[in-house]
């Protein structure tokens, strides 16, 4: 095997398992038929073609089935990531709450939904309670203090009301999606560690009140332009409901601060409003021509 | 025909136009096609290997080209696509209308 066709090896990575192994040989083949003599690195206009062609070929494989559903489950997973990564920082003093908590998202992504309905509930009911200062199941000192990725006590800065609305959201929809197994890729739970880390403080005002950290801003608004842009691919509205459940979960979480919200919270609130509307109005907008 | 023609100035895009016409004479694999598309347009469209699996696989999806036949060559499988009767309606379509726009260009008296 020559440098250049184990680059180009490489690069059909982007294009999706099922497709490279009925499809990879053929592209292989006519990549370096291509090629000129004694080439080893791919060109560039070859490597844009192929990580956008392998791009689309995804998006067009994950459009499969009822995406009214398939979006449902979406939103729901991502929400439980926020859900799931607000506790991972309290590991020490909650380890058996994280590890339910953990055991429900793997569940959801999964697809095992009415395994995750119960652990999603009870999880749910600590959370709020830890969140209301109330005790529930078990004795557990508040504030809980954290071990590693923030320095806030748990649920120091977000009110009772937010915290079951975010769970409320993810239970409730569990039974919906009861009987067709969804699955979702496994790369949900390495954003855990990226949520949950308080990370660079952005939110100059306001923001020991209700902060959001630069790392969560930059992974939410960059995964919903992505779903944007596979709705417009693939003229699929999926994407747009997945946004636009965890978009009403930061919503009912910013409403709880309506007071003390900056300037900075409103536009970064009004862009991702602003990209999950486009994300809805892209899959139905005219079509140009039949092939379009 | 011309009340179902595509509107706007946007239309089948080259590449895609190009990739029909050369399906017109039978069916090609994609290294074929490439070649031919290439000749058609005297080397001006040129599309990457991706671009133009891309372009197969949305013709192919929208029924305007075919899977004729599979072949393996060196232990390989190579499709090849042909136009289906909805593709060749819509390239003729398309072929209508830009020659109706280069018609107003063209046959204009300057003297």
């Amino acid at each position: 095997m020559t440098v250049l066709e184990r680059r180009y090896r490489w690069l059909l990575r982007c294009y999706p398992r099922a497709y490279r192994t009925a499809h990879g040989g053929e592209l292989l083949d006519l990549l370096l038929d291509s090629a000129g003599p004694g080439r080893r690195v791919p060109e560039a206009r070859e490597v844009v073609g192929l990580v956008s062609g392998g791009l689309q070929a995804r998006v067009h494989e994950l459009a499969r089935g009822n995406p009214w559903r398939d979006g449902l489950h979406l939103g729901i997973t991502a929400i439980m990531v926020v859900n799931t990564a607000a506790l991972l920082p309290y590991l020490g003093s909650l380890p058996i709450w994280v590890v339910v908590s953990l055991a429900a998202l793997l569940a959801i992504v999964r697809g095992r939904t009415l395994l995750a309905l119960p652990l999603v509930v009870v999880t749910g009911a600590k959370a709020t309670a830890i969140a209301a200062g109330a005790q529930l199941f078990e004795l557990t000192l508040i504030p809980v203090y954290p071990d590693f990725l923030t320095g806030r006590p748990l649920h120091s800065t977000t009110g009772p009301l937010a915290v079951a609305a975010g769970y409320a959201l993810v239970a409730a929809s569990l039974p919906i999606l009861r009987g067709v197994r969804h699955t979702r890729s496994a790369w949900w739970l390495a954003a855990l560690p990226l949520v949950a880390w308080a990370g660079p403080e952005w939110i100059s005002e306001g923001g020991e009140i209700f902060p959001l950290s630069l790392n969560r801003l930059v992974l939410a608004a960059a995964l919903i332009t992505l779903g944007a842009w596979a709705g417009h691919v693939s003229r699929d509205p999926r994407w747009a409901l997945g946004s636009a459940l965890y978009l009403l979960v930061l919503s009912t979480e910013m409403a709880q601060h309506l007071d003390f919200l900056s300037r900075q919270h409103l536009a970064y609130w009004g862009l991702l409003t602003f990209v999950t509307v486009a994300s809805a109005a892209l899959p139905y907008r005219y079509r140009r021509h039949p092939l379009d | 025909m011309f009340s179902h023609m595509p509107r706007g100035t946007d239309e089948v895009s080259e590449p895609m136009y190009f990739v029909l016409t050369a399906l017109l004479d039978g069916p090609l694999h994609g290294h074929a096609i490439m070649k031919v598309v290439t000749d058609l347009s005297n080397g001006r469209v040129k599309p990457s290997v991706g671009t133009l699996y891309g372009i197969l696989e949305r013709l192919s999806d929208r029924g305007v080209i075919l899977v004729d036949r599979e072949e393996i060559v060196n232990g390989r499988s190579r499709r090849y696509f042909r136009i289906t009767q909805s593709g060749k309606s819509i390239l003729e379509a398309e072929a209508r209308r830009m020659l109706e726009a280069a018609s107003l260009v063209v046959n204009r008296n300057y003297a």
